[in-house]
């Protein structure tokens, strides 16, 4: 075979006999929304720790300015520890409060749910 | 005449850091002068090959500034605003929705740089994208019409390509491990592969978006074709990447977005034959020198094509010369002519 078009159209070929030999099955998707996932990282990234080996300089003989950059951390390390505390405090916060909504309308869900299986019971007003 | 250029972000095997070297060594071929500006910079880059944005200020000004834009930087509108004579080079951002829910930090980057990106149009002398599909996407968020200045590719940097490759059926994808290139289903459709051709392999060599993505697509590969899958996600040398494209059958791209792909063309360059998901700017860089597959294409009609390609000696050296006279429309000379081109009007204004 030397025509790459004529090449695609028996792999469609075999490729669709294979399917419905096999019987068709969707092709699971790469999954674009985990909403656990989302959440599980809101709450590793909650508390921030910051490294201080992602501190140096770029710059030609940026050595020592790299060791000045880390010791001027070192010098201010009690305000920067309030400052991390801080905003770790609010990240937690905020992370609590979003898994508390979500477990909320997760509850929600699940209770329309119940009521949409009900739909004929007598006391639920006609759509 | 002085032509500076400045990234949005600069590594040591990033793809776009690489075009301003490239675009470098033809400047200085010219006899021009100028200097390079990264807004950020990761360790590994060679020693004062850029300078921090921030030095940009104390430049003194050059004719014109090339601003390769890949991604979000704050500020960049008011550097940008003080070269009139600009040349905006889009290489292209993903959209933030392929990162929403692995990396939301870079989706939020992409979705900003998205934003930033019509605002700079506007600043910029003259705007450009490194593909049709870039253009395209410029001129919609810009209003402004962009030119096509392709990506450089010096095959003169690769090694030489060998014969048949030997060994056990090897596909090959080049690209970071991100969710919109998609190697989930280039495992997908290694497994059915592997029912006609067991010792059938998958090599992906990138570096991943993050470890919990890496983890994820390794989870993948070790329950779908245990074994068959090799990752190589550090930065490798020239040398070893070349042996990966050598020892290759074909080279396999399920991306559902590319702005261009380079690795597309390295495959030309290597004898590779190319089957290729047509999305983004992957159509037009491959043309008719590869297969392309559309939306109804799942990874069974994947694997039955890469069976057939890996088997078929006639089509592989079909593909092989198509692949040859495509690397032809990417003769560095032609693209630099156009640049250069660019660059001269733009000086002159």
């Amino acid at each position: 075979m030397k025509d790459p078009a004529e090449a695609l159209e028996a792999a469609r070929r075999a490729a669709a006999a294979r399917g419905s030999a096999a019987g068709a099955q969707a092709e699971p998707d790469w999954p674009l929304e985990d909403p656990a996932a989302a959440g599980r990282r809101l709450v590793q990234w909650a508390i921030i720790e910051p490294d201080q080996t992602r501190i140096y300089s770029t710059r030609r003989y940026g050595r020592p300015v790299t060791w000045l950059k880390r010791g001027l951390i070192r010098l201010l390390r009690q305000y920067f520890d309030q400052v991390t505390a801080q905003q770790s405090r609010f990240n937690a916060q905020v992370a609590a409060q979003v898994l508390r909504l979500e477990e909320r309308v997760a509850a929600l869900e699940r209770t329309i749910g119940d009521d949409d299986d009900g739909a004929t019971a007598p006391d639920r007003p006609a759509r | 005449m002085k032509v500076s250029q400045l990234l949005c972000a600069a590594g040591p095997v990033d793809a776009v850091t690489n075009q301003a070297f490239a675009w470098r060594r033809w400047f200085e071929r010219w006899g021009w002068e100028g200097r390079d500006y990264a807004a950020h910079m990761a360790p590994g880059l060679p020693a004062r090959a850029l300078r921090p944005m921030r030095e940009l200020e104390g430049d003194q000004e050059p004719d014109v500034l090339v601003l390769h834009y890949s991604g979000y930087v704050a500020g960049l509108e008011q550097v940008l605003g003080r070269f009139p004579r600009s040349l905006l080079v889009s290489h292209n951002v993903t959209p933030a929705r392929f990162f929403w829910a692995h990396e939301p930090v870079d989706a939020a980057r992409c979705e900003l740089a998205r934003d930033q990106l019509p605002a700079l149009g506007a600043l910029a002398g003259a705007v450009a994208g490194v593909s049709r599909f870039n253009a395209r996407e410029l001129t919609e968020l810009s209003g402004r019409e962009a030119d096509v200045i392709p990506v450089l590719f010096d095959e003169s940097r690769l090694a030489a390509r060998n014969g048949e490759p030997q060994g056990a059926p090897t596909v090959l994808f080049v690209g970071r491990l991100t969710p919109h290139k998609r190697q989930d289903l280039l495992i997908r459709a290694l497994a059915p592969l592997r029912e006609a051709m067991p010792e059938a392999r998958l090599v992906l060599v990138g570096t991943p978006l993050s470890p919990p993505f890496e983890e994820r697509l390794r989870a993948l590969a070790g329950r779908l074709a245990p074994g068959a899958v090799a990752f190589e996600t550090g930065g490798i040398s020239s040398e070893r990447l070349a042996g990966h494209y050598r020892s290759a059958h074909v080279f396999l791209c399920l991306s559902e977005h590319e702005g261009f792909c380079i690795p597309l063309l390295e495959a030309f360059h290597f004898g590779l034959p190319v089957i290729a998901r047509e999305a983004g700017a992957v159509g037009e860089v491959v043309d008719d020198a590869g297969i392309l597959l559309g939306p109804e294409d799942g990874v069974d009609t994947v694997a039955e094509l890469l069976r057939i390609v890996i088997s078929d000696r006639e089509l592989r050296d079909e593909l092989r010369a198509r692949g040859d006279r495509r690397l032809r429309g990417y003769d560095q000379s032609s693209t630099a002519a156009g640049m250069r081109g660019v660059l001269e009007t733009l000086a002159v204004r």
